[in-house]
């Protein structure tokens, strides 16, 4: 804390992890309707195959697509067996498998060095400069790959396959009834949504250079949950604002109970008190999220919506 | 008449102990309006999801168009042209009445994931084209000024319009209607009977009904199945079946008795 901008930028740099976490997320959920309460499953996945092959002097870009490939790869898996059943059991399988996986790497040695952690060397490496240049290299990494991942959502949100989507998540048995494979949609949309968590995953192992399987409690899915739901489901700017302002409350909340004394409670409590507070509000007053879904827009509809507009103006 | 459409022979299907279907034969022939009636739980509507492939039958095969159809998924049948409205509407609530009509459209180039990513081009053009169809459509039903609402807005008789609606965007060849005119005034039933005759005059569609507005399909079918207990008990004629005595016993009831 001897440098409050470090804070900051060190702040940045979470923001951009979880607004890509959080993208992914809204894509699945908000967008598709899939229940993905196995978030952290993904991100493990990415984190530690990006820590072993970086580890194997692998360069870092290869080494995000690979955790990429390989966690749409899981993605596509989980979703086979639930293929025939109601969306609610997917839920349940994708919740298990990151339990699953956070045991196997904690009790395998061979796979990473098990319950003792591996050291993850940065992706560009910046030793021995300021460590404001190394936050601000990290920030530029991580919001680069924060951009390709919302412009990929933003552009399938509003595009045929965002409204088969949204179909999908409307009602599966119209949508299927209408020509739409269901379990096609629903595994694709999965491996993209895993995809994008991977490269958050190996983005986080670069920049705290270093993992252990207590850094992939379920709690890092609840967080981009509440992320997603205070932000707006269904609207990608939402999933950003959502991400930024729930990072931005937990940390605020962790300096003022450092700055506050004589409270009636605990103060290392204090956290997750304002915490439940934030969620009840927006779920009392804004239940859709602080943002409403946005409308599909493709050009074409424009061009259409535009011509009737008009039609309607001569009209009246 | 001209070519066969869909083919039922012998179908039968069982929930537990209860048989829905048995051993029903159809023969509907492309370019008419045919109507298949009965009292409730004579197994009408389990006939139509076995034809749509929500569920399979027991017994039995199912042809289209020539092509057995009995253990594909409810998305290839619909892929093949035929094409179902539900009984009680599905909109897509949150999804604009033109989005709704968008979704079913057949082989939109931008349903596909790598195509609406990368391809823009190659979708867009489409979907001028089918923007514009749908609210021709939809101009025919009498929503083009509620396409940019979201369906969950429309009231029932809209709902049922627009479930008729995008049953047409997909240019079916043959378009099951589950009771079109059930849960609507009678003025708006009998405009959706006539919506449905202009479609098969104009367009040459051919309709497969359910519909226990008797009065209504009656006026308007050119072939008309009868339904009790899971099977077809009569066929023929709309005017011919209304004078037939079983076609009373079926709905009046003294067929009743236990079966022995």
């Amino acid at each position: 804390m001897a440098d409050p901008l470090i804070y900051l930028l060190d702040l940045v740099v979470f923001v951009g992890i979880y607004g890509i976490l959080s993208v992914s997320l809204n894509l699945e959920f908000g967008f598709a309707g899939i229940a993905n309460f196995g978030k952290v499953a993904f991100f493990l996945v990415g984190a530690y195959v990006y820590a072993i092959l970086s580890a194997l002097g692998v360069p870092f870009y290869v080494c995000l697509i690979a955790a990429a490939a390989a966690a749409a790869l899981v993605g596509f898996l989980v979703s086979l067996p639930t293929l025939k059943l109601r969306e609610d059991y997917l839920a349940i399988v994708v919740l298990t498998t990151g339990e699953i996986l956070r045991q196997i790497v904690k009790s395998e040695k061979a796979i990473a060095n098990g319950v003792w952690g591996i050291a993850v060397s940065p992706a560009i490496p910046t030793l021995g400069m300021p460590a404001r240049v190394s936050s601000l290299v990290n920030i530029g990494l991580v919001f680069g790959c924060l951009l390709v991942c919302f412009l990929v959502a933003q552009r399938l949100a509003n595009s045929p396959y965002g409204r088969v989507i949204r179909a999908l998540r409307e009602d599966e048995v119209a949508a299927e009834a209408l020509g739409k494979n269901r379990a096609k949609y629903r595994a694709q949309v999965l491996a993209l949504g895993s995809a994008m968590t991977a490269i958050a995953g190996g983005l986080y192992a670069q920049y705290i250079q270093f993992i252990d399987p207590y850094m992939f409690m379920p709690l890092i899915t609840f967080t981009v949950w509440i992320m997603v739901l205070i932000g707006g489901p269904g609207n990608n700017w939402g999933a950003l604002l959502g991400a930024a302002l729930v990072l931005t409350f937990d940390r605020g909340a962790n300096i003022i109970k450092d700055r506050v004394q004589n409270l009636p409670i605990d103060p290392g409590n204090l956290q997750y008190i304002l915490y439940g507070i934030l969620i009840l509000l927006v779920l009392f007053f804004r239940p859709q999220g602080l943002l409403r879904e946005s409308r599909l827009r493709t050009r074409a509809l424009e061009k259409v919506g535009r011509g009737r507009d008009t039609a309607q103006g001569q009209r009246s | 008449m001209e070519e066969t459409l869909l083919k039922v022979s012998g179908v039968s299907k069982h929930f537990g102990g209860v048989v829905a279907v048995n051993g029903v034969d159809l023969h509907i022939k492309g370019g008419g309006i045919w109507g298949l009636v009965g009292p409730n739980g004579s197994g009408k509507s389990t006939l139509f999801s076995l034809v749509l492939g929500m569920h399979h039958c027991d017994d039995g095969t199912i042809h289209f168009l020539d092509d057995c159809i009995d253990n594909l998924a409810p998305h290839q049948i619909y892929g093949r042209g035929l094409v179902n409205a539900f009984q009680v509407p599905r909109p897509f609530q949150r999804l604009s009445v033109l989005d709704n009509m968008l979704v079913a459209a057949r082989g939109h180039g931008g349903d596909r994931l790598l195509t609406s990513l990368f391809f823009t081009r190659g979708w867009q053009q489409q979907e001028v084209e089918l923007a514009e169809k749908a609210m021709e459509i939809l101009e025919l039903v009498e929503l083009d000024r509620l396409a940019l609402s979201p369906a969950g807005e429309l009231s029932g008789g809209q709902r049922k319009l627009l479930e008729i609606a995008r049953g047409l965007m997909a240019d079916p060849t043959l378009l099951l209607l589950d009771e079109p005119a059930a849960g609507v005034n009678p003025n708006l039933g009998r405009k959706i009977f006539e919506k449905i005759e202009v479609l098969w005059q104009q367009k040459g569609l051919s309709f497969f009904i359910i519909e226990h507005r008797l009065d209504l399909l009656f006026d308007f079918a050119h072939w008309v199945y009868v339904m009790d207990k899971g099977k077809i008990v009569i066929e023929g004629k709309p005017a011919d079946i209304a004078k037939d005595p079983r076609f009373y016993q079926v709905y009046i009831g003294d067929t009743d008795a236990p079966d022995s």
